[in-house]
């Protein structure tokens, strides 16, 4: 029975699809509903069937509670109570008609146990049918899908007519206009720009850059930005060794001799020197 | 209708006397109805050991009985004590066997175990449940003294009979 209950059939079309969950309860007696259910558009519930062994002292009281959540509101949707009170344990066996409630109804599953007793071996199944093309746009293999993409179009324009005309003259005219107040602001930020520049040039000329302590920082990050990659000439960097250099020629003291080729020369010219000086008393 | 009901009285001065025999036919649906759920084979433990228990690698047979109406038939289910098919057999064969619940659509039927009553390799159990009660039969054929069974096939048969009370 669990091989027949767990194979499930799923086909898309518009013809209604039947199926069993799989055990809700095979990791514990606590589940899940949306994981255990196809989360299908217009799905039913038609039956709950269950499983479990009981293990307890026929004298001892106990309760078994197989029961859904109502997703919808307070209490369940669907409770089993088995009354094991007075009875030796055994292995339960049921299978309960639901009547198609909607799988929106359908909250958290459980076995609960009141009293004493162990609950072995859970099994509980979900059989459910539904139309899996009830909603078209559920699935795109459905008949009389829509893609939502091709919804989206571009309303159809008359360019003949006078307002669409017209209206592209004021979309034009506004462009133009657009277009030529950015272009003045343009020219109003580069020359802003160009005279900021102008006047930081100046100031750190004159020494009353605000920022030149920061433009020595810089300049000193640049330096060893520089060094550190080998592009400067070593030789910048070599110490000159200290102390005195003499002169290796020297010029003995001696007399000169005057230059007999320039004598003419001078002469001529305290001759005119001489003439210009008189020629303010004549 | 006045017309009609004259029509009829005339008619049935005008017909012959007649001697009619009619037939009267009722079908009576089983309210117990009994289905083979699980098929039982035989696991060979040791050489002259047959069983159906799964520890010796069997199974055990499962019959389910489905009453519509409680407390109306009993529940006879007999474990086999000969093979219907097998090999010669030269020696005896001593058989043991019992039958329980397995499974119940009822907590009620809990009870059946402790009520049932038992003779030869019988035994019988009172459905007082409306519902389906699963039944287990377990059977061990055990050959000679210690004799191994000879090769090949072994059958046996158990026997499930729902009997008005």
């Amino acid at each position: 029975m669990p091989v027949l209950l767990a194979y499930c059939s799923y086909s898309y079309s518009s013809e209604e699809v039947y199926g069993t969950t799989t055990n809700a309860a095979n990791i514990g007696l606590n589940w899940v509903m949306s994981n255990i259910l196809p989360q299908a558009t217009g799905l039913t519930v038609n039956n709950v069937i269950y499983r479990y062994t009981t293990e307890k002292d026929p004298e001892a009281d106990m309760l078994v509670h197989v029961q859904n959540e109502n997703a919808q509101g307070n209490g369940y949707i669907f409770r089993s109570t088995d009354d094991w009170s007075g009875l030796p344990g055994n292995t339960i066996n049921k299978t309960i008609p639901v009547g198609g409630i909607g799988i929106d109804f359908w909250g958290d599953g459980s076995i609960e146990v009141e009293g004493f007793g162990t609950v072995l071996d859970p099994e509980v199944y979900y059989t459910y049918q539904y139309v899996p093309c009830d909603n078209p746009q559920s699935n795109p293999e459905c008949p009389g899908y829509i893609d939502p993409l091709t919804l989206i179009q571009e309303p159809e324009i008359d360019t003949s007519s006078e307002d669409y005309i017209q209206e592209e003259l004021d979309r034009k005219a506004n462009t133009k206009a657009q277009r030529d107040e950015e272009e003045k602001k343009e020219r109003d930020k580069f020359a802003k720009a160009t005279e900021e520049k102008v006047r930081e040039s100046l100031e750190k000329m004159l020494g009353l850059s605000i920022g030149a302590g920061l433009q020595e920082a810089q300049d000193t990050l640049l330096h060893n930005a520089l060094v550190a990659t080998n592009y400067l000439p070593r030789t910048y960097f070599e110490q000159i060794k200290g102390g005195e250099y003499k002169d290796v020629e020297m010029l003995k003291d001696s007399t000169l001799p005057d230059n007999a080729n320039a004598r003419r020369v001078n002469f001529a010219q305290d001759i005119m020197h001489q003439k210009i000086v008189q020629s303010q008393y004549d | 209708m006045k017309k009609l009901f004259i029509l009829l009285s005339t008619l049935g001065l005008a017909a012959s006397i007649n001697a009619e025999e009619m037939e009267v036919v009722g079908n009576v649906a089983s309210k117990c109805v009994v289905i083979p759920d699980t098929a039982g084979i035989y696991g060979n433990p040791t050489a002259d050991v047959l069983s159906t228990d799964p520890s010796d690698g069997g199974v055990d047979p499962v019959v389910r009985f489905d009453v519509i109406q409680a407390s109306m038939y009993k529940a006879k289910i007999s474990y086999p004590i000969e093979f219907s098919e097998s090999p010669t057999l030269n020696d005896i064969v001593n058989w043991t066997g019992s039958v329980g619940t397995s499974q119940v659509s009822d907590t009620s039927m809990s009870g059946y175990d402790a009520a049932k009553i038992e003779f030869d390799n019988v035994t019988e159990f009172s459905l007082t449940v409306a519902g389906s009660t699963w039944f287990k039969t377990e059977s061990q054929a055990d050959y000679g003294y210690g004799k191994a069974f000879p090769g090949g096939v072994y059958r046996a048969v158990v026997s499930a009979e729902c009997i008005a009370i």
